[in-house]
C-alpha cells in the first residue's frame, strides 16, 4: 500500500507538471488577487501621499478668517490636492466625473461670523455616494481638521476672555471704591435732608396753626351778624301769621261758648218741652269759620332769606419752604467705567465647525451598498459564467469531437461560435435583468428613473464578456487551465474595474489598465443609471467603450479560435 | 467519375510525414476499406476527405466537387463518424440526431422523421429518449453512427467505428453500413480490424507510414501475401512416415515435435478432409487440429514486415 501511495504521489507531481497553465496559477492566481487587493485597497490602510493623493474641489464663499484657516488646513494635507474653484455647479459636475474626486467642498458665505458668533457652522460637502469610502476616508480628515480649528479658535478665544476678564476685574474694584464714596455722600445728603425737612415741618405747623386760628375768629363774627339778620326776617315773617292765628283762636273761643251755650238751651228746651220736644225749631247757627285766606296764610310756607353774610377772606398763611442744602459731596463718574464694559461684546467661545452632506448627483447622498454589491457582483458571476461557459463550451466540443462532427456536417465554424456566443449573450442578459428583479425584491436597490435603461449596459457587458471568453479558450485550451485561469482574469477583471470597490482606490497605473476593461465602464453605467439617478445620456460613452472593447476581444477571439479549434 | 476520389495526398506536421501520396477512391454502393495499425494514417486521411484537414498537397473530389471551392455542397454529400463518440452525452440519442440532421438542413419535422429512421437503422428506438451518459460504449458507438447517416449521404466515412464495442453492437454497425453501401453511398472504412475488411469491403487499402502498402480487392490483397492455407494438427500417435505423399500441393512446414503437433501447407481448405483420412489410414490417431486461411494480416506482414495491431507510429 505504501508503495502505491508513494508512487501515486509521484504521479501527481508528474501530472501537474504536464500542466503548465495549471502549475502557474498555483502561484499567478494568488500572486494576481493579492497584487489587485493590495493596490486597490491600499489606501483604506493609509494613503501614500503625492501617489493616492484624491483631487479635492473648494469654493470659497465666505472670505473669512475660517476660510482661509479651512483652506490653509486642507492644503497641507498630502492626502488631497487642494483645486480652488469659483462655481458650485462646476465642483459639482466634477464630482463622479471625474476620477480621484469623491467629493467637493463649499465654504458658505458667513461661516467665519457664525464661529465667531459661537453659533455652529457646517461646510457643504458634495459627494459622490457610489465613492462612499475614499469620501470617508476623506471625512475623516475633515473631522480632525474642523476638530483643530475648532480648537484653535477656542483656545485663541479663551486667551482673549481672561484678559477681558481681567480688565473686568480693574474696572470692578474702581467701580467699587467709587460705590463707597458714593455711598457715604448719599448718608450725608439724607441726615442733612432729614435735618432740615424736620425745620421746615415745625415751621410749617406753626403757621399753619396760626391761620387756622385767625379764620375761626373771623369765621364767627360773619355767622353771628348772619344769624342776627335771619332773626329779624323771621319776625317779620312770622307777625302776619300770628294775627291770624289770634282771630282763629277768637274765633274757635266763641265758637267753643256757643256750643256750650247752645248745647245748655237745648237741653233745657227739650226738658221744657217735654212731650213737645219734637216741636222745638231747629236749633241757632253757629259763627262762621275763619276765611280761606286766612286759612291760606296759615298754610303759606316760611320763606326766610338769609341776608348776604360776607365772610371774611382769610389771609393765608406764608408756607414756603427755604431751599434745601445742595449736597456738597460730588457723585463719581460711573459712566466712564461702565460705558466701556457696557459697549465691549460679551466674550463667547467661537462654535463648532462641522459639515453637511448633500449629493453631487441627482440621487440621495447615502447610497443603498447594494446598489453598488448587486451590478458588481452580477458582473463578476456574468464574466465567471461566460468564461466558463465558452471556454469550457469549446473545449468540451473539441474534446467530445462534436466541434469536428458539427463543420464536418455544413456548419462553419464561424456559424458554430456565432451561435454559442449569441446563446451565452442571451443568457448573461436574462442573468443580469433576474438578478436586478431579485435585488429589488431583496434589498431593495435602486432600479434609476428607467429601469430598462438597465439592460443597455448588461447588454453590453454579456457581448464583451462572452467575447473575452472566447479568448481565454484560446489561452486556456485545456478544461483544467481554464478554471484557474478565467477564474482569476473574471476576479482581477471585476476588482481592476470597479465591480467590488470604488476604482478611485486604485494606484493611478491601474486606473488607467482599467480603462481597457469593459467592467470599468459598465459599472459606470450602472452607477449612474442607480446611485447618481443620470439620464441616459451618461451611459451613452461608457456603452460605446464597452461594445468597442467586446468588439475588439470578439475579433481576436475569432481569429485566435479560428487558428485554434478550426 | 467516381463518387470518391482523392489523389496524392501529402500531410506533414513539421518533419513528419504524416500522408505521403495516399491516393483511393469510392463508388456508389462500394465500401472500401481503409486497413493500417494505428498511427499509419488513416484518420488523417478521413480527415483530409471530410474536409476537417487541409492536405499540403493532393486532390480531393467529391462527386466532381473539389473542397477547396465547394466545401459546403461537399460537406453535405458527406457523412462523417469520428474516432471517438462525438455526441452531447446531456442531450437524448433522438435530440443529438435532430441537431446533425438540422446543422445538414433539415426542417423540423425532416429531422425528427429522419432521426426516428436512423435510431431504428442502428436498433436504439427504445432509446430515443436516454441521455447519452446512460447508453453503454456500444451503444454510443450505434448512434455515433447514426448521427453520421441521418442525412442520407452520398459518401459515408467511418474512422474505425467498432472500436471498444461489444459483439452485438459490432454486428448492428457492420450491417448498418452494408445497408448503406446497398442503399447506394460510396462508404470509406477506416480500421485496423482486418476481420472486418474482409466481411464488408469490396476494396480496400493497406496503409502503413502515411503511404498505401497495397491497394485492391480483399482476395488480391491477401493473395499479396503469398501464402497457402496452413493445418496444424496434434497426434496422440503419429501416422507412420511419407503419409503425406500421396497428397498434391500439400507439404511439411515443421516436422513433429515432443508433444505431437505437425504444421502442413495445403494447396487448398478442400484438403482438410482428405489430410485426416490419409493419417488415420497411416496409424495417426488425430487428437486435435486447426487450419489457417491466408488473410489480410498475413498479407500486411508480408508487405510491412510488422503486424497490423503493432503501433505504426506515423500518423495522427
Amino acid at each position: 500500500m505504501l508503495r502505491a501511495a508513494w508512487l501515486i504521489f509521484l504521479n501527481e507531481f508528474r501530472l501537474l507538471t504536464k500542466d503548465r497553465v495549471g502549475l502557474a496559477m498555483l502561484i499567478l492566481a494568488p500572486v494576481v488577487i493579492i497584487a489587485v487587493a493590495g493596490f486597490s485597497l491600499g489606501n483604506i490602510y493609509g494613503v501614500r501621499p503625492a501617489v493616492n493623493a484624491y483631487d479635492l474641489p473648494i469654493v470659497d464663499q465666505d472670505h473669512g478668517a475660517a476660510a482661509r484657516a479651512i483652506i490653509t488646513a486642507l492644503s497641507r494635507d498630502p492626502a488631497v490636492h487642494l483645486e480652488r474653484a469659483q462655481s458650485v455647479a462646476g465642483v459639482r459636475a466634477l464630482v463622479g466625473r471625474r476620477s480621484r474626486v469623491p467629493l467637493a467642498i463649499v465654504i458658505p458665505a458667513g461661516i467665519t461670523a457664525a464661529l465667531e458668533a459661537g453659533r455652529p457652522a457646517e461646510l457643504v460637502l458634495y459627494v459622490d455616494p457610489i465613492k462612499r469610502i475614499e469620501v470617508a476616508a476623506i471625512e475623516l480628515r475633515l473631522s480632525r481638521m474642523c476638530t483643530e480649528i475648532t480648537a484653535r479658535a477656542q483656545d485663541n478665544a479663551r486667551t482673549r476672555i481672561s484678559a477681558a476678564n481681567a480688565e473686568l476685574r480693574v474696572r470692578l474694584e474702581r467701580l467699587a471704591t467709587l460705590a463707597t464714596t458714593a455711598r457715604s455722600a448719599a448718608e450725608h445728603f439724607r441726615r442733612e435732608s432729614l435735618s432740615r425737612r424736620d425745620a421746615a415741618q415745625r415751621e410749617l405747623d406753626a403757621r399753619l396753626r396760626s391761620a387756622t386760628a385767625e379764620l375761626a375768629a373771623q369765621t364767627r363774627v360773619a355767622a353771628e351778624r348772619s344769624a342776627a339778620a335771619a332773626n329779624s326776617e323771621l319776625e317779620r315773617e312770622l307777625a302776619p301769621r300770628r294775627d291770624a292765628m289770634n282771630a282763629v283762636r277768637v274765633y274757635l273761643s266763641a265758637l267753643q261758648a256757643s256750643e256750650r251755650d247752645f248745647n245748655r238751651w237745648l237741653a233745657n228746651l227739650k226738658a221744657a218741652a217735654g212731650s213737645h220736644s219734637a216741636d222745638i225749631p231747629p236749633p241757632p247757627a253757629f259763627p262762621r269759620p275763619p276765611t280761606p285766606a286766612q286759612l291760606a296764610v296759615l298754610s303759606k310756607p316760611i320763606e326766610i332769606s338769609p341776608p348776604a353774610t360776607a365772610l371774611p377772606e382769610p389771609a393765608l398763611p406764608n408756607l414756603s419752604l427755604a431751599s434745601l442744602p445742595t449736597p456738597s459731596v460730588a457723585i463719581p463718574d460711573f459712566d466712564a467705567e461702565f460705558k466701556p464694559l457696557l459697549a465691549a461684546p460679551a466674550p463667547t467661545l467661537p462654535g463648532a465647525l462641522g459639515w453637511t452632506e448633500l449629493s453631487a448627483g441627482r440621487g440621495p447622498a447615502q447610497a443603498n451598498a447594494f446598489d453598488q454589491y448587486v451590478p458588481g457582483f452580477g458582473v463578476t458571476f456574468l464574466l465567471i459564467g461566460m468564461m466558463m461557459g465558452i471556454s469550457l463550451g469549446l473545449i468540451d466540443e473539441r474534446d467530445w469531437g462534436t466541434l469536428a462532427r458539427l463543420r464536418a456536417s455544413g456548419a462553419p465554424f464561424a456559424g458554430t461560435l456565432l451561435g454559442k456566443l449569441l446563446s451565452r449573450f442571451v443568457i448573461g442578459l436574462m442573468q443580469m435583468a433576474l438578478l436586478f428583479a431579485i435585488g429589488r425584491w431583496l434589498f431593495a436597490i435602486s432600479l434609476g428613473s428607467e429601469p430598462l435603461l438597465l439592460l443597455i449596459p448588461s447588454a453590453a457587458i454579456a457581448f464583451a464578456a462572452a467575447a473575452f471568453g472566447l479568448i481565454i479558450a484560446c489561452i486556456a485550451r485545456t478544461h483544467d487551465s481554464v478554471m484557474p485561469f478565467g477564474t482569476v482574469v473574471s476576479m482581477a477583471m471585476s476588482a481592476i474595474g470597479g465591480c467590488w470597490w470604488p476604482m478611485d482606490f486604485e494606484p493611478g497605473w491601474m486606473r488607467a489598465f482599467a480603462q481597457w476593461l469593459p467592467t470599468t465602464w459598465t459599472m459606470q453605467s450602472f452607477n449612474d443609471l442607480m446611485i447618481r439617478n443620470l439620464p441616459a445620456s451618461a451611459i451613452v460613452w461608457p456603452t460605446v467603450a464597452t461594445v468597442g472593447l467586446g468588439i475588439a476581444y470578439l475579433i481576436v477571439g475569432i481569429v485566435a479560435a479560428s487558428w485554434i479549434y478550426d | 467519375m467516381k463518387t470518391l476520389e482523392a489523389t496524392a495526398l501529402r500531410k506533414s506536421y513539421g518533419d513528419r510525414v504524416v500522408l505521403d501520396g495516399v491516393s483511393l477512391d469510392a463508388d456508389r454502393g462500394e465500401i472500401v476499406g481503409l486497413l493500417g495499425p494505428n498511427g499509419a494514417g488513416k484518420t488523417t486521411t478521413l480527415s483530409i476527405l471530410a474536409t476537417l484537414l487541409a492536405a499540403d498537397s493532393g486532390s480531393v473530389r467529391v462527386a466532381g466537387l473539389s473542397p477547396r471551392t465547394d466545401r459546403d455542397a461537399v460537406r453535405r454529400k458527406l457523412g462523417y463518424v469520428p474516432q471517438v463518440i462525438a455526441l452531447y452525452p446531456t442531450l437524448s440519442a433522438l435530440q443529438n440526431l435532430a441537431l446533425f440532421a438540422r446543422v445538414h438542413g433539415a426542417g423540423h419535422g425532416a429531422a425528427a422523421a429522419a432521426s426516428a429512421h436512423a435510431l431504428e437503422a442502428v436498433g436504439l428506438a427504445p432509446r430515443a429518449h436516454d441521455p447519452v451518459s446512460s447508453l453503454s460504449g456500444g451503444m454510443k458507438r450505434r448512434l455515433n453512427l447514426a448521427c453520421a447517416m441521418v442525412h442520407r449521404p452520398e459518401i459515408l466515412l467511418l474512422d474505425e467505428p467498432t472500436v471498444g464495442v461489444d459483439p452485438q453492437s459490432r454486428e448492428q454497425i457492420l450491417l448498418t453500413v452494408k445497408r448503406a453501401a446497398e442503399s447506394g453511398a460510396a462508404i470509406i472504412y477506416s480500421t485496423h480490424y482486418m476481420e472486418e475488411v474482409e466481411r464488408i469491403c469490396s476494396r480496400a487499402l493497406l496503409i502503413d507510414h502515411g503511404r498505401v502498402v497495397a491497394a485492391g480487392t480483399v482476395a488480391e490483397l491477401i493473395s499479396l501475401g503469398g501464402r497457402q492455407p496452413r493445418m496444424e494438427i496434434a497426434f496422440k500417435d503419429l501416422p507412420t512416415d511419407g503419409w503425406i505423399a500421396g497428397l498434391e500441393g500439400v507439404s511439411e512446414i515443421e516436422q513433429a515435435d515432443a508433444g505431437g503437433r505437425i504444421e502442413l501447407e495445403l494447396a487448398s481448405l478442400a484438403q482438410v478432409s482428405e489430410i485426416l483420412d490419409h493419417a488415420r489410414q497411416s496409424g495417426g490417431q488425430v487428437l486435435e487440429f486447426s487450419v489457417h486461411s491466408p488473410n489480410l494480416s498475413d498479407a500486411f506482414i508480408a508487405l510491412t514486415g510488422h503486424a497490423l495491431r503493432e503501433d505504426g507510429g506515423g500518423g495522427q
